[in-house]
């Protein structure tokens, strides 16, 4: 425990030289639940960068409340029951009116209902499964779910591309991409599109010629796949080797939204087709200052995570500030209420704590190796 | 019940359960591993229990002690239905074949509607607590300490030191194996069961091959010289990540090495002490 | 299409044979599970991986880096299981000991790696497919058919016709008897974890180039489908071993292709379990485990 007391130390410290006249003051310290450690821990690292970056501007223009505001970070490495304690952690010892996070969508739902038990916000910035802020009236997310954005892909591949008959494939072990499937299924019908067949595999599966096979038989105009990058490198390389015409293109949720399946499945990616709440290239203003700023922090591109992160600060900064003391509840009734103009676009929350602006999203292809916006 | 004290008991509560939890998991691992047996399906079995009482809750309503009592049943089939042909064979059978159903019976509830799927169940209402874990695990080693005291534990005492010579003796060996796998099925089930309900929500990964090694580090750790040890185990394996928090990140490394050093160096474990029974070399059955 | 999906399923049953060769020959002259067996896989498969990223060719990868997972896997079995063996500890025993092992190297190969997948650079090997008659196959797949047959004819060469295989097999039925009528066992044992290090390495060099996905985990995946190969094909049965293996993969092949994809992984497992209610000594029926 004396550990952790000394990082909470070193982060408020922190806080204290940015704030410069508000140093005197305690930090207002809200929590933060990511993946610090372990195999996923990428995501919980660009998350906390973007969070770093956006506490380093807030308490540069003078903090909350008179005071710096202060993240006490606390590591799930992707372990519900671990996500669970940290939740217990932050509310019952260190008694934060906030929680940001957790990473996943899975930890969510093992955490969310603790926090609406104690009626402590929390406010997820990377959970895009479907029911998450159904969990209960404490429980925010400022990550489009994939409800938001897989529609939007699959209209524009329809609109722009003609696509009319598709095959689906999905990973049916884990809970994001079975959330992104049934969101995929839903969205084909409203569009009126055909399924000619629905194929599921493994998230550790490495063979994938049997489904392909049979799917190259029903000549689909595209594929659409939830898939993590693991696998859909995977299939992406195995539609090539049985010699699916590129014309045929994959149509993927989030999970293929990284710039890891080009490193793995090379000139096998060209063509996939993904929607993203953000975008690198995005030409606005505030987003070329925060891709800059990132760069000469962290001397490595932003992603969606660490984008998602930033924005949901300066919202929750601002929910504080609206609040007028560090409240759970009043700063439940001003998240409700914050509009917000960041690097995502226009934001706000939906009465159900969802966000309400999905204007943001574009359409992104893999060219070359790189994703590029769809013209 | 004064501020702090409720605030103590709602930071650890997560904690506090899952030791009781992990104890009764051990224990049911000890069954198995006291008989010379080893099985890799507690976690599958612990997970059987869990979707259960979860369903017979959530769907059907039915009262508490009925659920639990479900839960401890399904399993007991399970453990059966494994049990009953490769107990007549050589020991690693059964660790293969309840590797085996621990997969098969992943692979269902990833693809059955009734089990949510990949997506797990939620909302499961809190019916367990701390009387609940704390009573079974209690009942469950008081139990363990009489038997092994009785004629029955010595015969498994006898089972374990030389198997051959215990069959000879007189011991119904695949009557004892088989009676051991399924009373272990069913308090890995009640664990799982007892889990469902203070935690809310469960998945079909939570009980993949992984859990099941966890679950024998514990018994490793404690040795199987007396039912306390695996229990005592476990509260150790529980404990260490959340006092040493570096250590949570080398969970398996810790584990892992605790299994091959158990082995190698302290085939009794690392913690092993004998129940207070003089004699107990010379106390075989006749 | 169905011509395609006996390809597929060939191919990956050639895969799970080739896998389960090594582990089902450990355990029929050794007489133990040893669950490391997946890792030694993931150390070809990495191996082969470096050498072919500093610019050695995969001819020469190839063999190198299966010949270095041998060494690891007599490391390893001099490490955990000659104590053991010396001890005469029951076989559980070691099958725990290296179940720890297992859980130990993984998280220790994991930390060191990461878990990223990663892929042998572009061109050590033609990865167009040929196309013959509308079936596509690339040369990466008929080496791992090829291979899969010409190591269980010279295994099955070595055990039943070659002097050492006579040793193998005494020591395999009697390893007390054996060491007193000449048979060097500690040698032998040293070379039968060579050979099945060797095994599984170049089996992991080739799933590596099959399907580019190499990680620290591979092999652990590997695994559970090789249990369910060894025990349908009987437990140290070689030739078991393959038809098993060819067997498991087809059927997943075909469920995938013409029942559900959902129930493909459970085809094995489910095997599993049948065989040992119906026939536990496996497909040709020899048990060659000695009762417990």
């Amino acid at each position: 425990m004396i550990t952790r007391r000394f990082a909470l130390a070193a982060a408020s410290l922190a806080a204290m030289v940015y704030a410069g006249a508000a140093a005197a003051q305690t930090p207002v310290t809200i929590g933060a639940i990511e993946i610090l450690t372990g195999p996923n821990n990428k995501y919980g690292v660009a998350i906390k960068n973007g969070f770093d970056l956006a506490l380093e501007e807030v308490n540069k223009a003078g903090g909350v409340l008179g005071a710096p505001l202060a993240i006490a970070y606390e590591d799930s490495a992707g372990n519900k029951d671990q996500a669970l304690n940290a939740a217990r952690q932050l509310i019952g010892g260190k008694k934060v009116p906030l929680i940001l996070g957790p990473t996943l969508s899975n930890e969510m739902f093992a955490v969310g209902p603790i926090a609406v038990e104690r009626k402590i916000p929390i406010v997820g910035t990377s959970t895009t499964a479907n029911g998450i802020t159904a969990i209960g009236p404490y429980v925010f997310r400022t990550s489009l779910p994939e409800s938001d954005v897989v529609p939007v892909t699959l209209r524009t591949a329809k609109e722009k591309l003609g696509v009319k008959k598709v095959a689906v494939m999905y990973g049916n072990d884990d809970a994001f991409t079975k959330s992104g499937y049934d969101v995929m299924k839903a969205a084909i019908e409203k569009l009126g599109l055909e399924t000619v067949t629905t194929e599921t595999f493994g998230g550790k599966d490495t063979d994938f010629s049997a489904q392909l096979t049979k799917i190259k038989s029903l000549n689909p105009d595209a594929i659409v796949v939830s898939a993590l990058v693991e696998a859909g490198a995977g299939i992406l390389l195995a539609k090539k080797a049985l010699g699916i015409p590129d014309s045929v293109r994959v149509i993927g949720g989030n999970g293929l939204n990284s710039p890891q399946v080009p490193l793995v499945a090379r000139e096998a990616a060209d063509g996939t087709l993904v929607g993203s709440p953000w975008f690198i290239d995005k030409p606005d203003a505030a987003n070329q200052k925060f891709v800059a700023d990132y760069k000469a922090k962290y001397n490595m591109d932003p992603d969606q995570f660490a984008a998602q992160a930033y924005d949901t600060l300066f919202i929750v900064a601002q929910a504080i500030k609206d609040a007028g003391a560090p409240n759970a509840e009043k700063i439940r009734d001003a998240l409700g209420k914050v509009k917000h103009n960041g690097v995502m676009g226009p934001f706000s929350f939906t009465p159900d704590r969802d966000p309400a602006d999905t204007s943001g999203v574009v359409v992104i292809e893999m060219k070359g190796g790189k994703f590029q916006i769809l013209k | 019940m004064p501020e702090f004290l409720d605030d103590f008991l709602f930071t650890y509560q997560t904690l506090i359960y899952a030791l009781g939890v992990n104890g009764l998991l051990a224990l049911s691992m000890y069954v198995v591993l006291a008989l010379g047996q080893l099985s890799l399906g507690q976690a599958a079995f612990m997970g059987l229990g869990a979707y259960v009482s979860a369903l017979l809750t959530v769907k059907l309503g039915l009262p508490f002690p009925l659920v639990l009592l479900a839960a401890m049943l399904a399993p007991a089939l399970a453990a059966l239905c494994v049990g009953a042909p490769t107990l007549r064979l050589s020991g690693v059978y059964l660790a293969l074949a309840t590797i085996g159903l621990g997969e098969v019976q992943r692979i269902f509830f990833i693809n059955s509607e009734l089990t949510g799927g990949a997506l797990g169940l939620s909302g499961i209402p809190t019916k367990g607590g701390l009387i609940s874990i704390y009573g079974s695990l209690a009942l469950a080693l008081i139990a363990f300490a009489f038997v092994a005291r009785s004629k029955i534990g010595r015969a498994m005492e006898a089972m374990r030191e030389d198997e051959l010579a215990a069959g000879a003796l007189g011991v119904d060996l695949p009557a004892y194996k088989l009676g051991a796998l399924v009373v272990s099925a069913m308090l890995a089930g009640l664990a799982g069961a007892l889990n469902a309900h203070v935690s809310s929500f469960i998945s079909p990964n939570d009980y993949g091959f992984d859990a099941a090694v966890t679950i024998l580090s514990f018994a490793l750790l404690g040795g199987i010289g007396s039912p306390f040890g695996p229990v005592l185990g476990a509260f150790i394996l529980t404990l260490l990540p959340e006092v040493l928090r570096p250590l949570a990140d080398y969970k398996t490394v810790v584990n892992g090495s605790i299994i091959v050093l158990a082995v190698i160096f302290m085939p009794r474990g690392l913690l092993a002490w004998r129940m207070g029974r003089a004699g107990a070399a010379t106390g075989r059955p006749k | 299409m169905f011509a395609q999906q006996l390809v597929n399923g060939l191919v990956v049953g050639s895969t799970y044979a080739l896998f389960a060769l090594g582990f089902t020959l450990m355990f029929g002259v050794l007489g133990v599970i040893n669950l490391t067996y997946g890792f030694y896989l993931s150390v070809g498969a990495f191996l082969a991986l470096f050498a072919t990223q500093h610019g050695v060719s995969i001819w020469l990868a190839l063999p190198l880096a299966a010949l270095a997972s041998g060494c690891v896997a007599v490391l390893i079995d001099g490490l955990l299981l000659t104590p053991l063996r010396r001890a005469k500890a029951p076989e559980l025993a070691s099958l725990m000991v290296t179940l720890g092992a297992t859980l130990l190297l993984y998280s220790l190969a994991n930390a060191a790696l990461s878990t990223d997948i990663r892929r042998f650079p572009p061109g050590v090997i033609d990865a167009n497919a040929l196309e013959i008659a509308g079936i596509r196959i690339t040369m990466t797949q008929c080496l791992i058919i090829a291979a899969a047959g010409i190591i269980v004819s010279v295994l099955l060469w070595v055990m039943n016709g070659a002097r050492i295989g006579l040793g193998l097999r005494a020591l395999a039925e009697r390893p007390d008897a054996a060491a007193l009528m000449g048979v060097n066992a500690g040698a032998l044992v040293r070379l039968v974890s060579l050979a099945s290090g060797t095994l599984a390495g170049a089996s992991g060099v080739l799933i590596g180039l099959n399907y580019n996905a190499i990680q620290p985990y591979m092999g652990e995946v590997m695994m559970l489908k090789g249990f369910a190969v060894i025990i349908l094909g009987g437990l140290g049965d070689i030739r078991g071993a393959l038809v098993a293996g060819l067997v498991v993969g087809m059927l997943e092949t075909l469920t995938a292709g013409y029942v559900a994809s959902s129930w493909k992984d459970a085809v094995g497992f489910v095997l599993l379990v049948l065989t040992l209610w119906i026939r536990p000594s496996g497909l040709f029926g020899r048990l060659a485990v000695k009762r417990a």
